[in-house]
């Protein structure tokens, strides 16, 4: 019982800010694309355009009301379920129809970028956790490669593939793959595997994790029950496991946030035609319903995922419930 | 050793699978794009990726053959009245839309009458004005009337045709889903449209079946990714054609034995447009000394490869290009003594006369191919004549409502693109359209007037030619270069003719060698 008004609590706080956050972000998003230089509608129209013609246009378009109103003209609608029609970038499309299988793409990279790099770090952390002196030694390596920043790694990865395939096909060597054509437009699975490498091993993300988990690993060796625990000759393994949940599970929704934010241009680099790129595109040519619209489904996600990891917290520790995780 | 071999075998097994991926391209022909088209309803076709896959997909009652002659598309045959107020179209019989609906002479009634609505808003609407009413005489016949006679009226008649039975009403909306799923009567339909690609498959009820059975066009804004992958592939994987190849890149497939070159015509020249609201570049001298201290030939040839030099705002295939204009010879030296006697004096490394100092913003657009080094290139030689540019790099959108719109700016680079023939009039008139450089000359104005009212071609012609000589002389911009336009094409592609401006009219006809 206890346990379910902890749930219902968590939930009503988390929703109540996240209404806020929502409304806070896509106000900012909204009047920084409204104010910057330049609209949709000179993006769409050529040199020559008459002016008459340039206002119908802006006021189809719904910006030919000030940036602070059209704002709350944008946000009713919103809240009855429209986030309105793309104006250039997907012309002759709802944003949602085409925001959301774009951020399905994009969540799928993020998430499965994110649940390799934990289980790649998992175990090097297993791996390194009894010997310090190995682990110092491949400590250094680590940081270099994978502190780079995603999009210094992305056109590293890129340009060094793509070369290494230009240099075979002039040797008239092996492929026939269009592999050089790394970023451009392909249905082949290799940006996205390449892409998701990239986000994996970069911005520190990875040594973050291994350092948190290796922390963790040293602290619950050591603790008291797990010495208990070996002294009767019981594996240790399910009861380091079962207490090294939480951690992983908060450790995951803390840095979705970040791979989220890398992914953006990752897939820009490297062409995969998730959110990410929608939103550059949209960014480019001040497709403003557009933009908020991705905005604001990337906001939502953080939000959706640090309230499960809170409700995790509250399932599997009890004391949670008692902090309001 | 078991292992190692496992893995080896592993890495195979994935080579194959992924190759498997590009085996699909072999029988289509693929072509990217620097933009991706606005819109594919055929009104709101602005952006020349638009405007070519309009061209596959939809037909007008008329195109222009190979030969440069009107010949029927929708249209079997036509006649037009002796006074030339009017035409009547036969229409093709047993058309079909894409979505298999039967084609009639109301499609085409409709289609005129959605331009002429004042709320369907797009820039072409003006190619409609000359008609007075279309009226269908029963289902394969059309009758239009018009508001004064026109000589060759079918020549009009290229605009493509929509279907009326996917609207609700002539006034229609450039947000229409019609934009991303059009139907329409042409030798290709599309079958996907995603933010980077757009696929097209034949239509095989067409009258005249397209032998190529796939065409698929790929957003790919950076030149050199495309030029790569028209190297790497030899035409075989990848692409097929890059529709412009930068002229820096035409030597690497100069002897290519799969890539072919293929000229084609367009008309568009390059300018640096001075702002004459500036108070320096105003002055006649100034903008003759900065066009004297440019070598416009080196800035070519470093940046951008082959290409004719200009004298006036013409191309030099062009009409009314005026080959006895001499061109100006750069000389450094010889533009300083023109500032200098005009009294602009060297004053910590910029020229200066009473208040004014020639020190210039140089704005920008970042899509425009080369800018910075072009912008380099010009920077360098101003600097030794005395004048300053400091360069402004914008996005597009920005670009456009700086330059265009608030025409904050002193200088700007930029390309002017025109359908058939350069009608200056809206760049140089005082009242033009497009005179975003605030130009003011009563000597052009009155030339360009007499032009617009010239009783017959000849006249307009040599009026044409006046006007090159007078802004040669005067300079409202210095005219730059026109490019040597080619497109690379596979050499399994065959059959190619390019139709200036439209590009793929003939598509139909071209042929992909298995």
């Amino acid at each position: 019982m206890n346990r379910l008004v902890g749930f219902a609590g968590v939930v009503s706080k988390r929703i109540s800010g996240a209404i806020a956050l929502l409304i806070g972000a896509s106000s900012i998003i909204y009047l920084t694309v409204r104010m910057a230089p330049g609209n949709a509608v000179d993006a769409i129209t050529p040199m020559g355009t008459p002016d008459d013609i340039k206002q119908q246009l802006a006021a189809d378009f719904g910006l030919n009301e000030g940036p602070v109103k059209g704002y709350f003209s944008w946000l009713s609608r919103a809240f009855q379920g429209d986030l309105g029609d793309s104006l250039v970038v997907a012309m002759g499309s709802r944003v949602v129809d085409e925001a959301l299988p774009a951020y399905w793409i994009t969540l799928r990279l993020s998430a499965l970028a994110l649940l390799f790099c934990l289980a790649v770090a998992f175990l090097a952390a297993l791996a390194t956790s009894h010997h310090q002196r190995r682990s110092g030694l491949m400590a250094a390596p680590i940081y270099v490669f994978t502190t780079i920043p995603s999009f210094i790694m992305a056109v590293f990865l890129i340009h060094g593939i793509n070369s290494f395939v230009r240099y075979n096909i002039s040797q008239d060597v092996i492929f026939t793959l269009d592999w050089y054509a790394l970023g451009q437009p392909s249905d082949s699975i290799v940006p996205t595997l390449i892409g998701g490498l990239a986000l994996v091993f970069s911005d520190g993300l990875f040594v973050d994790y291994l350092n948190a988990l290796r922390a963790e690993l040293t602290k619950l060796k050591t603790s008291q029950f797990i010495m208990s625990v070996k002294s009767r000759g019981a594996s240790v393994w399910p009861h380091i496991i079962r207490n090294l949940w939480v951690p992983l599970v908060a450790g995951y929704a803390a840095r979705l946030p970040l791979v989220l934010s890398s992914v953006v241009i990752v897939e820009k680099i490297f062409g995969i035609e998730g959110a990410g790129f929608l939103l550059i595109e949209a960014a480019k040519v001040r497709d403003l319903p557009m933009v908020v619209g991705v905005s604001l489904l990337f906001t939502m996600t953080v939000i959706i995922v640090d309230l499960l990891a809170s409700l995790v917290r509250v399932a599997t520790d009890p004391r949670e419930v008692a902090r309001g995780a | 050793m078991f292992v190692k071999k496992n893995i080896q075998t592993g890495l195979v097994g994935l080579l194959l699978v992924l190759a498997t991926t590009s085996i699909s391209h072999a029988q289509v022909f693929a072509y990217p794009e620097d933009t991706r088209p606005s819109s594919l309803l055929p009104f709101f076709a602005d952006d020349m990726s638009a405007v070519r896959m309009v061209e596959l997909i939809f037909d007008g009652l008329v195109f222009k053959n190979k030969r440069g002659d009107f010949q029927g598309a929708l249209a079997k045959d036509w006649t037009v009245d002796p006074d030339n107020r009017g035409i009547r179209f036969t229409l093709r019989e047993g058309v079909k839309w894409h979505d298999g609906r039967p084609f009639s002479a109301e499609d085409v009634v409709f289609t005129v009458n959605a331009a002429k609505n004042p709320k369907t808003i797009f820039t072409g609407s003006g190619k409609f004005n000359f008609i007075a009413a279309a009226k269908a005489e029963g289902r394969n016949r059309v009758y239009f009337s018009f508001r004064r006679p026109v000589t060759d009226p079918q020549a009009r008649f290229v605009f493509k045709i929509i279907p009326k039975h996917k609207f609700n009403g002539t006034a229609i909306n450039r947000r229409d889903a019609f934009s991303r799923k059009p139907v329409g009567t042409g030798p290709y339909r599309v079958t996907r449209f995603t933010l980077r690609q757009i696929t097209l498959e034949v239509n095989q009820d067409y009258w005249s079946p397209a032998r190529i059975s796939r065409v698929v066009m790929q957003h790919t804004p950076d030149k050199a990714a495309q030029v790569n992958l028209l190297q790497y592939s030899g035409g075989k994987a990848g692409v097929q054609a890059v529709i412009f190849l930068p002229p820096k890149n035409i030597p690497l497939f100069e002897n290519s034995d799969t890539i072919a070159l293929e000229p084609y015509h367009t008309v568009s020249w390059w300018y640096v447009a001075f702002n004459h609201e500036n108070k320096a570049l105003g002055d006649p001298v100034v903008r003759n000394a900065i066009v004297t201290a440019i070598d416009r030939d080196e800035l070519l040839q470093a940046n951008l490869g082959r290409g004719d030099i200009l004298t006036g705002p013409f191309t030099e295939a062009s009409p009314f290009y005026d080959f006895d204009i001499e061109m100006r010879e750069p000389d450094s030296e010889q533009a300083s003594e023109m500032l200098q006697r005009a009294g602009y004096v060297m004053k910590d490394g910029v020229r200066t006369k009473g208040k004014t100092k020639l020190s210039f913003r140089f704005v920008l657009d970042k899509e425009m191919p080369e800018q910075q080094s072009l912008f380099l290139g010009i920077q360098a030689q101003l600097k030794k004549v005395g004048i300053k540019v400091d360069p402004l790099y914008l996005d597009h959108a920005a670009y456009k409502e700086t330059v265009w719109k608030r025409e904050k700016y002193d200088l700007t680079l930029n390309v002017w693109s025109f359908e058939e023939v350069e009608d200056v009039r809206p760049l140089f008139h005082s009242s033009g359209s497009l005179n975003f450089i605030n130009y003011n000359n009563p000597k052009v104005d009155q030339l360009l007037d007499a032009a617009q009212s010239a009783a017959d071609y000849k006249t307009y012609k040599r009026q044409m030619k006046a006007l090159h000589a007078l802004v040669h002389k005067d300079l409202p911009y210095m005219f730059l270069w026109s490019l040597d336009v080619y497109s690379g094409i596979s050499k399994r592609v065959r059959k190619v003719f390019i139709a200036p401006y439209y590009y793929f009219t003939t598509f139909r006809e071209w042929e992909l060698k298995r």
